[in-house]
């Protein structure tokens, strides 16, 4: 036994002790948050003044920007039925290296199928798998890190949406998991970041040209950018402003909450995406998004919905990718995710058994061709040994 | 006839074997089908399929909770999703050199040997069920492989066994000889032989 579980036991009793207190000034903010959405509700343009001071304060700032035509608490039920439309979804896995095993190498790895929603015929399912080795895995600094394989990977995941989009009739949706953004620059590395971010950029440009409708499905969102607007609406004073980083006075207040009140399958206002890399994705590419309810009225499951402007712009896009979203989930049943993103990421993931297999042939090719080989730390193999497991 | 491949060895012993498929290739296994599993040239395994069964998928657990499975979705589960289906074959008995044996093979059918139904020939060969039935007493030797499996069921087996054998080959009087060396056979284990004949019944 590893833990000191007394010590973890006193400190749940201690959490469970301060828990209603916690309860009491959570339901305290939230009937705060509720009226301010109310207030600012059909106010937009104040909301935005106040926006752009605070953003002056704080470049990076993260909160959604209400738009002109749409109240802060709308509620839009699903247009229209769906009609026959092709989904395309991909995902993306990654082995990255490890300096403690014997083989330095990485492997990205993406899935990607095709549906075409309501023809009864199976999907096509796609994989792509690149194999790192060598000066592939350097950079001007060293071993290339966990983030650049990561935006690796989701280059890699638009770019075989872009590769597939032109072989399948319109109209067409594409979804990723996550948003739509590409993020990890500092880890990255800023002239990396800003290489992906242009090829990033030409690709979203290329699928607006098709006419492709994209969009990236963020489950449980964990950014309450609603809440940090409402935050910024209750600020008067330029102190106030410029404190605006550490200022937090919704704090326990989510997003989530905040749009429970949509019934099943309605979405919320279209907002604008306040971001560090609001900078970068301008005009037609500017982030916007929305929030979806894919449960019911009675049990709600809030999501968050990214889209280029030229998605929110065009409302029969907006429509069939409301209604698109919606059907997907419904398949999925009791638990509502899209089903075709759920099976991108079973077709993308590289299970232990297959990265076992690959270190082995890639072992196996290396010692026939007479290349030195390296072991794993000691480090690595003393984890190895059988005992005891854990996380 | 091209002989029907339905599906891949997954782990064996010389009584047993599992075979595993995919479930586009499921229509063509059914419970009590003689299915054989060449290892080299003149040997052969046979068996009979005992058990299907298609493992717990998280995934389809999910999908079912939601009433309506789209058709789209069903046809991804069956022709891309990695949907286990295996079969449990008990082994009967071997081929060697053109000759057949109702006694468990030497050696067991190795990892991903090729599982084939067997043909009506194949299947009339094995059984002593020949197209051209001869009055006497056959070999029905490898029926005491069924009767003592351990949990299988042997009245049911045996059942459709028997009824394969009699669509195949039409043979009325190998059935009626089976049926009588299945009563011999069972004559001390009551419970046993009224579970096989109730099966029985609803076939001959």
């Amino acid at each position: 036994m590893s833990l000191n579980f007394q010590q973890v036991f006193n400190r749940i009793r201690e959490i469970g002790l301060g828990a209603p207190a916690l309860q009491q000034a959570r339901e305290t903010l939230r009937k705060q948050a509720r009226s301010l959405l109310e207030e600012w509700a059909d106010k937009p343009a104040q909301l935005r003044d106040k926006l752009e001071r605070a953003r002056q304060a704080d470049p990076s700032l993260r909160c959604a920007i209400p738009l002109d035509g749409e109240r802060l608490d709308a509620s839009f039920p699903q247009a229209a039925s769906l009609k026959l439309v092709t989904l395309l979804a991909a995902d993306g896995s990654q082995i990255l290296p490890d300096r403690h095993a014997a083989l330095q190498y990485s492997l990205v790895n993406v899935g990607a199928i095709a549906m075409q929603s309501g023809s009864g015929q199976a999907p096509e399912v796609f994989t792509d798998s690149h194999l790192l080795y060598g000066e592939e895995l350097y950079t001007e600094t060293g071993l290339v890190s966990g983030e650049a394989i990561e935006q690796r990977r989701d280059i890699a995941e638009r770019r075989k949406l872009l590769e597939l989009a032109p072989d399948y009739p319109a109209p067409l949706l594409a979804l990723t998991d996550g948003p739509v953004e590409l993020w990890g620059a500092k880890g990255a590395g800023e002239d990396d970041y800003r290489k992906n971010l242009e090829i990033h950029k030409s690709i979203l440009s290329q699928l607006q040209a098709r006419g492709v409708t994209v969009a990236g499905y963020v489950d449980k969102p964990g950014a309450d950018l609603v809440v940090r607007t409402l935050e910024i609406a209750r600020l008067s004073t330029d102190e106030e402003f410029k404190g605006i980083r550490s200022l937090h006075s919704l704090r326990g207040v989510t997003d989530r909450w905040l749009y429970r009140f949509l019934p099943g399958g309605h979405r919320s206002a279209v907002f604008g995406l306040q971001s560090g890399s609001r900078l970068h994705y301008t005009g037609d590419l500017a982030l916007h998004f929305f929030y979806l309810n894919v449960g019911d009225t009675r049990h709600p499951w809030l999501v968050r919905v990214e889209i280029p402007k030229w998605v929110a712009d065009d409302k029969e896009k907006l429509d069939l990718l409301h209604a698109a979203l919606l059907e997907q989930c419904r398949i999925m049943g009791a638990r509502p995710y899209p089903y075709i993103l759920h099976r991108a990421h079973e077709i993308a993931v590289v299970k232990f058994d297959e990265k076992a297999q690959v270190e082995q042939m890639l072992e196996l090719e290396l010692r026939q061709a007479g290349s030195e080989m390296d072991t794993e730390s000691y480090k690595q193999s003393a984890k190895n040994l059988k005992g005891r497991s854990g996380h | 006839m091209n002989a029907i491949q339905i599906g891949h060895l997954l782990h064996s012993s010389t009584t047993q074997f599992v075979a595993g498929c995919s479930v586009k290739q499921l229509e063509s296994p059914s419970l009590g089908a003689l299915v054989r599993a060449p290892i080299e040239t003149g040997y052969q395994v046979f068996g009979l399929i005992t058990d299907i069964h298609i493992d717990e998928d998280g995934l389809v657990r999910q999908l079912v909770t939601a009433g309506n499975v789209p058709t789209d979705v069903r046809q991804d589960s069956r022709e891309h999703r990695i949907v286990p289906v295996e079969m449990s074959v008990l082994a009967v008995g071997y081929e060697q050199d053109g000759k057949i044996f109702h006694m468990l093979p030497p050696r067991p059918p190795l990892s991903l040997n090729e599982i084939y139904l067997c043909s009506e020939t194949e299947l009339a060969k094995f059984t002593g069920a020949a197209a051209h039935p001869e009055p006497g007493r056959r070999d029905f030797g490898y029926f005491r492989h069924i009767l003592q499996a351990q949990d299988i069921p042997v009245g049911e087996v045996l059942a459709a066994h028997i009824l394969q054998v009699k669509q195949q080959t039409k043979n009325e009087q190998w059935v009626d000889q089976a049926t009588r060396e299945l009563i011999t056979l069972l004559r001390d284990d009551y419970p046993t032989l009224m579970s096989v004949l109730g099966a029985l019944g609803e076939v001959i």
